[in-house]
């Protein structure tokens, strides 16, 4: 019965499919850099503007707390979950260096460790942690989104509105200015000379990294293909209802900010983005010239589907709708990775080498 | 994955499907070589069994991904085990008389693509996740009933991944590779930043720790995975570096059973092509020479064991599988191919059906 709605709903969600004129194919030199340029630096311009916003909205609120000061840091707070979850699927150049992903957004995390590291410093009044350099030495669980999340929005948050709050305060600072200094090293990282945005624009057999165009579309190809599994695998299923367990909404990313699907909706745009924009999939020959649309088409399917996700998560999961276009959502992620990781690599003569497809 | 369980559970033994009736009189004019996983040109999963001439001697079909082979003599049975998280291993009978069995893993535990058999035959061993916990274990094997699984001991680390048997044919060498994964996540890498890869020597008669070795200087984030024994009784291993990307580490290194454990320098050059990955590795017959391959970066290196260095430097795209081969080497690849390495001077030749990473030679 639930396969049964699930295709029902499918058509349901699938219905119009619109005819467009097929752009003409691009080369591989113009799909790399319209990634770079058109996609990815102005991802993290944005994430790193908004995070600049949420330093300065923390650093007011712990210099005069009050109810509108810490509105306002959890309202900035959303626009930096937003922008990042543009950003985390681009697993490549920068926030890979350094332990930027974990130390940005260490997830999932299956013991809560972070959780219970970020109680202790609150508990014990870690004056470490309330020092950027002390911050940065402690684990990558408790210097990111979800350290923060749990500061501006766990249980004793609103003592952040009051002079009770202060260590708080200055602990969540400390976050939001690591979080301001990674985002603002993803920015240089992408614009630094002869570094990662080079590269992968003008790919050289010396290079490391890409030493072909190929290589370097792999690397955009896979951007996607990976980030659907990722998107699937950490941020929908572990809390979804299955016929082995019930739903477990506070195994959700960012379920206490209720951002969660606020998140998943970012990571869906700026993956849409990354393929609509750079032209990836219209880099093919003529008859696989319809991949583009079918692709964007999947595209449009899962942003239906989070249309119809309106509550928080906790009362999604019990809502038989609300379930289903989450359901349905598993769903689109697994054919957005098929149809990326293998029809539109092959069609663009990829390496879908068996061996190579996935490491292990 | 847990619905696949219950599917296998609820297929029994009969699941896999048996060798291609017209194939078992292949079986009687030739012997067995190669054996690896493979993916058909339908996608469907499944193990090939090939001649000395790379002929298709037999095929099994597989619930799902397969990944490494192993078979005894002694025994006369191989087992392809489920890549990591599966929870199948199918026992198949390389003679083609008897129907293939599988099994499945028990509740709590997945396995990581790699087992060995005890040198008489009568026990198998299986690296598994201990994944709730995140621990490797070993898991014993009755092959003399039924493939009943006795029980298990530790790994001592997180991640284990291949497994072999010292020439002593007591001690079993585990790579602990040491990234934590969960069914619930996926492939996703749960602690890369608190990894703690290593070597581990295990008396397999009670599964005390003989020994554990980690590469020092800062190199946790290297995952060892892959391994192969030289003449001189040294275990090759191959890395895979979870690390900043713009890093290289030397990825190929050796260790042994008195407390050595070093990494080779490889050339530069050698090292970029690598791409950071090495996918499989193998000795050559007469263990002096030990092959790496990195499909990542569509490379084969032979090393001289002795001197530590490169003797050859091969492309292959998509190639990973290696195995000894007369004077030298095959490798296979993802792309269905089967070529001679080095000294191996056999024709290329081509399938219908992509190799997994393994290839072994009987």
């Amino acid at each position: 019965m639930r396969i049964l709605l699930i295709a029902v709903m499918m058509l349901a969600l699938g219905g119009g499919a619109q005819g467009q004129s097929l752009p003409k194919p691009m080369a591989a030199e113009a799909v790399l850099r319209a990634a770079v340029v058109d996609v990815i630096r102005p991802s993290v311009i944005r994430f790193d503007a908004v995070s600049r916003g949420l330093k300065s909205a923390v650093g007011s609120l712990c210099a005069e707390p009050d109810a509108d000061g810490l509105a306002i840091a959890r309202q900035e707070f959303g626009q930096v979950v937003v922008a990042y979850g543009k950003v985390d699927f681009l697993r490549l150049g920068p926030l890979m260096e350094d332990n930027r992903a974990d130390r940005l957004f260490f997830w999932p995390d299956r013991r809560g460790i972070g959780l219970k590291q970020v109680q202790a410093i609150l508990a014990e009044q870690d004056a470490l942690a309330t020092d950027l350099a002390g911050l940065k030495a402690k684990s990558v669980a408790v210097q990111g989104l979800g350290a923060l999340e749990f500061v501006l929005f766990g249980t004793g948050s609103e003592s952040l509105s009051g002079a009770e709050g202060a260590f708080r305060c200055a602990y969540g600072s400390a976050i939001a200015a690591n979080i301001a200094e990674i985002a603002k090293a993803l920015v240089a990282g992408w614009y630094l000379p002869n570094g990662v945005a080079d590269r992968l624009q003008a790919p050289r057999a010396e290079y490391a990294d890409y030493r072909s165009n190929i290589e370097a579309l792999e690397e955009i190809v896979g951007l996607v293909a990976h980030g659907s599994e990722a998107l699937r695998d950490k941020h929908l299923k572990p809390f979804m209802a299955s016929a082995e367990k019930a739903a477990a909404p506070k195994l959700a990313a960012f379920w206490r900010s209720g951002l969660t699907m606020d998140f998943v909706r970012a990571n869906i745009e700026g993956m849409r983005a990354l393929v609509a924009l750079s032209g990836v999939a219209r880099a093919v020959g003529e008859k696989d010239q319809g991949l583009d649309n079918t692709i964007d088409f999947e595209f449009r399917n899962a942003i239906r589907a989070l249309d119809l996700v309106t509550l928080p998560v906790a009362e999604a999961v019990a809502d038989d709708k609300q379930a289903k276009a989450l359901d349905y959502l598993v769903l689109v992620t697994g054919s957005l990775q098929g149809i990326v990781g293998e029809q539109l690599s092959a069609a663009l003569g990829l390496s879908v080498g068996f061996s190579a497809l996935d490491g292990d | 994955m847990w619905q696949r369980r219950a599917f296998l559970q609820a297929a029994g033994a009969g699941f896999a499907a048996s060798l291609m009736p017209r194939q078992s009189l292949a079986l009687e004019r030739t012997a067995l070589v190669f054996a690896s996983a493979v993916q058909t040109a339908k996608g469907r999963y499944g193990a090939v069994l090939l001649g000395e001439a790379g002929e298709l001697i037999a095929s099994i079909d597989l619930p799902d991904r397969g990944h490494d082979v192993t078979i005894s003599r002694a025994a006369g049975r191989g087992v392809v085990f489920a890549r990591q998280p599966g929870t199948f291993a199918v026992v198949f009978d390389p003679a083609g008389q008897e129907a293939p069995l599988t099994l499945t893993s028990v509740t709590g535990r997945h396995f990581f693509g790699h087992g060995v058999f005890s040198p008489d035959g009568r026990l198998l061993y299986a690296t598994e996740s201990d994944f709730d916990a995140a621990q490797g274990v070993v898991g014993i094997y009755d092959a003399t009933d039924g493939y009943r699984r006795l029980g298990e001991f530790p790994t001592h680390g997180t991640g284990p991944h291949e497994m072999l048997l010292m020439p002593d044919g007591v001690t079993l060498v585990v790579a602990n590779g040491g990234i934590e994964t969960h069914p619930d996540y996926g492939r996703s890498e749960l602690n890369i930043e608190t990894m703690d890869p290593s070597v581990v020597f295990i008396d397999r008669r009670d599964g005390a720790l003989v020994g554990q070795l980690r590469l020092d200087g800062g190199l946790h984030q290297l995952s060892i995975r892959h391994m192969a024994i030289d003449a001189r009784s040294r275990v090759w291993f191959g890395c895979q570096y979870k690390g900043a990307p713009s890093q290289s580490p030397q990825l190929v290194g050796y260790a042994s059973m008195d407390g050595v454990i070093k990494l080779i320098n490889l050339p530069n050059d050698t090292l970029r092509d690598l791409r950071n990955y090495v996918g499989s590795v193998a000795a050559s017959a007469d263990g002096n020479t030990i092959a790496i391959s990195s499909p990542e970066g569509d490379l084969l290196v032979a090393i001289d064991a002795d001197a530590g260095q490169p003797r050859l430097v091969q492309a292959l795209r998509s190639g990973c599988g290696l195995a000894a081969d007369g004077a030298g080497f095959v490798a296979s690849s993802g792309m269905g191919e089967l070529i001679g390495v080095g000294e191996n001077e056999r024709a290329p030749q081509h399938y219908d059906f992509q190799f997994d990473n393994h290839m072994l030679r009987v």
